[in-house]
């Protein structure tokens, strides 16, 4: 009996270690955030975008978009990339073998004719069987080809590109006209050395859509989903932005993120088979340049906008939150050499152990640790009165934390002018803390278990679009 | 850990959160009704302030000192729309109302970014007054307010600006994209300056300024730009391939036809490229050959300057099958706008 | 044809299609100073059908449009026997010499650069309707 309560009062004691060691980490980023985030919304008012999009100087960029059984939302998708306001670009719609109507969809809408494409060998992907042009818009590609996945998919698209960057786009997500302009701002400044940049990502549910433009930004009507506006607040404008401004922005979202494309192509694109191709990609890259020594940096751009769908539902988001977890696990495996390795700076002494054991392992402590707690205190071992008030603490804690990204955000973009929506995200934030943000660290030990099983089976665990099927799961039709 | 630091955390936090909730609803409020002012404000005066614009608005409609602000906001907008006399009446208002003094004061400030929004409004305002701040503005500690500056100063329109820009440029006080737009602004006044600095020894200054000089000059230039060619630097070669396609240069055809053969990839793409505007029917056979057996970037755009040249051949050469995609592909896309 | 001829009072119509209002007024207030009616679209759809409506005698139209980009706008006004004859001008940043050739290959007449002179738009103006 003792050996089980001194192992409970262990378990507690890392569990507290844990609790205070990340809120306060959570604590220093809110800060960081504020002062970037504040800066960067004053750099706007001087921005010249205007200017930047008459430049003949601005580069071209090459858009992709990799397409599994998007019917849904293929059309607007594209519609919103026509509507970009850039000087030079081309949009290369990649079917990664839709077995629904998402090529009809896209013939019919853009008039599509056969063209054959010449492309490049040089990332290895699935077989092409065709290629379309655009009667009516010169600058839209649509490569077909045989089922592959996601990263198979972008490959494809790189090897297709004309341009010496391309963005890749997720085939939900609509882009806001000037966000091509702003999350390529970093590289007009430091063409040289910025490698990759990436925007944010907001949530459209509830939001009009129309010919591929936002109109009103609303939230969402499902809880769930209001539950995911705020944490994408904390994971976005705090999280990511803290990371980027230490140079060790680890992840450039898969639904908007614009790269070099010559330097993707000598680490050799992105990984086959990968469930999360962005992080994999962002980490590699990092480490090329790293161990080549060459100057280099990845921005994190607060500004630019991606809207994407949100899963209204608890079977898509659980699957969603596995196979982020999935992901990251992964990548941070594949990449393992980097933790704790000061040859990789800030990235590998700061930002991957954080990853590995905050967001990785954390879920697992906190699944574990928290009922040890509960447990000490049933068995007396911790006094009921400081359990009440550690719980309690707890909360108020991520409440804060919760609150101050909302805070955050009124003070920087203010997307959300409804007061009715300002108040329900308060109360979301409240509520964040109070089950949602415990089931979901539920689901992302889950996802650990998941990897921890299919790493057995790498090869043959590649589902077919699975890997990054549209998390609206009913596919909504905007 | 005590019970009492937790609780005292935990009253700590709620005043926090609830603070942080109260100063949300505050400035909700007050930025809800802030907005509508000034919406209503702008609809109120968009007219007299289009007026004003162009020059054309009686004594008697002139806004009132409430208004100023809002006014002046609204020009500066408008005044990125406009060029030609309407800056000037822009110009003139700001000066008459004291706001480019008071913005040229803020190029003092102790604060980067109230520095560089000032050295921004000062573009958009127009008037010459602030043509030496912004010059000295160039030499700010912090990029932003030495971008925003030469931003400007390429909005001024003043020749006295190319050559502090251009130093700038060489420099790398500014970023090439931002002090490149700055002198494509400005226009040919820069043609002057930029020409001698084709022979820098630096060779992405070369680059930089033959990129410039393709954009801002005219047929003379080509002689100049011709000779870089055959810089020893590869980006050199290929900024002055595009150049010369820019600049119509019919006469640099044999040394661009050179070029196709370039050893650096991109240079002979951009050599195509150029053929493509001002080749003859004799380029296109070299053409045809780049596109058939180059690496993936020459070709292809050896291929798309055929279809800008010589689409029959195109046709005709895509048709055989041994010819390869990228002739394929140009034709298909020739056809498919058609 | 003969339907774009007939105007009710002799002030000859204008649409100035842009989804920037600063454009809007700008345009709007320098053609009515002039002596023209303006009517106002914000996007491509509303433009069209306002054209089709309207009957316009002339179409100022910005390129980055939401809905129907001027190109398109262009397109279909051209291809519509009733408002083929329309005289279209172009409006954008966008000047790029392939922008240029697609905006004419849509059926435009003219290409105005923004920045924009309005003395210059008002020259140009009166002399596209001049001809009629």
């Amino acid at each position: 009996m003792t050996t089980l309560r001194t192992a409970l009062e262990i378990l507690a004691l890392v569990a507290f270690g844990y609790f205070a060691v990340l809120n306060t980490i959570y604590l220093v980023f809110t800060g960081l955030a504020w002062r970037a985030v504040r800066r960067y919304r004053l750099a706007r008012s001087y921005s010249a975008v205007d200017e930047a999009f008459a430049s003949p100087l601005t580069p071209p960029v090459s858009v992709l978009l990799p397409a599994f059984n998007e019917e849904a939302g293929i059309v607007e998708s594209v519609r919103s990339l026509l509507g970009l306001r850039y000087p030079e670009f081309e949009i290369i719609v990649v079917n990664d073998g839709s077995v629904d109507g998402t090529l009809t969809r896209l013939a019919e809408a853009f008039e599509l004719v056969p063209a054959r494409k010449a492309i490049r060998a040089s990332l290895p992907c699935a077989r092409v069987r065709a290629a379309y042009a655009s009667r009516r818009h010169p600058e839209l590609w649509v490569i077909d080809k045989e089922n592959g996945g996601k990263s198979d998919a972008l490959n494809c698209g790189i090897d297709a590109a004309r341009y010496p960057y391309f963005c890749a786009v997720d085939a939900d997500a609509i882009l806001e006209e000037d966000a091509l302009l702003r999350v390529a701002k970093p590289i007009l400044d430091d063409p040289g050395l910025v490698a990759a940049t990436g925007g944010i990502v907001r949530i459209a549910n509830g939001c009009r859509v129309d010919h591929g433009r936002v109109t009103n930004v609303r939230l969402p009507r499902s809880k769930l989903a209001v539950l995911q506006v705020v944490e994408y607040f904390r994971a976005f404008l705090v999280g990511r932005v803290g990371w980027s401004g230490m140079r060790s922005l680890l992840i450039i979202s898969g639904a908007f993120g614009l790269f070099r494309r010559n330097l993707v192509e000598a680490a050799g694109g992105y990984a086959q088979g990968a469930v999360g191709e962005d992080v994999e990609l962002v980490l590699r890259l990092h480490r090329y340049l790293r161990e080549r020594g060459e100057e280099y940096r990845i921005e994190f751009v607060p500004d630019p906008v991606a809207w994407t769908e949100a899963p209204e539902d608890f079977a898509t988001l659980s699957r969603q939150r596995r196979r982020w977890q999935r992901g990251l696990g992964e990548a941070l495996w594949r990449h393992r050499r980097v933790a704790f390795n000061p040859r990789y700076g800030l990235l590998g002494t700061l930002a991957v152990p954080y990853f590995l054991l905050f967001e990785l392992v954390g879920p697992i402590v906190e699944l574990v640790g928290y009922p040890a707690v509960v447990a000490s205190a049933a068995l007396g071992t911790l006094s009921p009165a400081f359990f009440v008030a550690f719980f309690v603490t707890a909360v108020l804690v991520g409440v804060f934390l919760s609150v101050s990204a909302l805070l955050l955000e009124e003070f920087s973009f203010r997307r959300y002018g409804d007061d009715g929506d300002a108040v329900r995200m308060v109360l979301a934030a409240i509520g964040e803390n109070l089950g949602y943000r415990q089931l979901v660290t539920f689901w992302r030990v889950l996802g650990i278990v998941d990897m921890a099983r299919r790493r057995k089976g790498w090869g043959a665990m590649r589902r077919r679009g699975l890997g990054y099927a549209p998390v609206g799961g009913a596919s909504k039709g905007r | 850990m005590s019970i009492d630091a937790l609780v005292w955390a935990a009253l700590a936090l709620t005043a926090a959160g609830s603070f942080c909730a109260y100063v949300l609803s505050v400035r909700r409020l007050y930025l809800l009704r802030s907005d509508r002012r000034h919406r209503a404000g702008e609809e109120r005066l968009a007219t007299v302030t289009a007026a004003l614009a162009e020059g054309d608005l009686p004594r008697a409609d002139e806004p009132s000192e409430a208004d100023l602000e809002l006014v002046a906001e609204l020009l500066a907008r408008y005044s990125r729309q406009l060029t030609g006399d309407a800056r000037s009446n822009i110009a003139g208002f700001f000066e008459s109302h004291g706001l480019v003094g008071r913005e040229v004061a803020h190029l003092g400030d102790r604060r980067s970014w109230r520095r560089a929004c000032a050295a921004f409004l000062l573009g958009d305002m127009g008037s010459p007054q602030a043509l030496n701040p912004l010059l000295r503005a160039l030499d700010d500690s912090s990029r932003e307010v030495r971008s925003a500056a030469a931003r400007s100063l390429g909005l001024l329109g003043s020749g006295q600006a190319v050559e502090p820009l251009v130093h700038a440029l060489v420099e790398r006080r500014v970023p090439r994209a931002i002090g490149g737009q700055a002198l494509l602004t400005l226009g040919s006044e820069a043609l002057g300056p930029l020409r001698p600095l084709l022979l820098h020894r630096e060779p992405n200054v070369r680059a930089a300024v033959v990129e410039l000089v393709g954009l801002l000059g005219d047929a003379g230039d080509a002689r100049l730009l011709t000779s870089r060619l055959r810089d020893s630097a590869a980006e050199v070669r290929a900024k002055a391939a595009r150049a010369l396609g820019r600049l119509g240069a019919e006469e640099a055809t044999i040394e661009l036809r050179e070029a196709l053969g370039d050893r650096i990839g991109f240079v002979r793409a951009n050599a195509a490229v150029a053929l493509g505007l001002v080749g003859d029917r004799a380029s296109a056979s070299a053409l045809l050959e780049v596109a058939r057996s180059d690496e993936f970037d020459p070709a292809q755009a050896a291929a798309r300057a055929l279809s800008r040249l010589y689409p029959q051949l195109l046709w005709s050469a895509a048709r055989d099958r041994t010819s390869g995609p990228h002739l394929a592909e140009a034709a298909d896309l020739t056809a498919a706008a058609r | 044809m003969s339907g774009a001829m007939i105007e009710t009072n002799g002030t000859p119509l204008v649409l100035v299609a842009d989804d920037d209002p600063d454009i809007l007024t700008l345009v709007g207030f320098r053609l009515e100073r002039a002596g023209y009616e303006v009517l106002p679209a914000r996007d491509g759809e509303e433009a069209l059908a306002l054209a089709l409506e309207r009957q316009p005698d002339l179409a100022i139209l910005d390129v980055m449009m939401p809905k129907l980009d001027g190109y398109e706008v262009t397109q279909r006004l051209r291809d519509n026997p009733a408002t083929s004859g329309m005289p279209v001008i172009l409006l954008t940043a966008r000047v790029q010499e392939a922008d240029i050739t697609r905006g004419f290959e849509a059926g435009a007449d003219d290409y105005i650069k923004k920045p924009f002179s309005p003395q210059e738009l008002r020259a140009r103006v009166q002399a596209i309707l001049g001809r009629r």
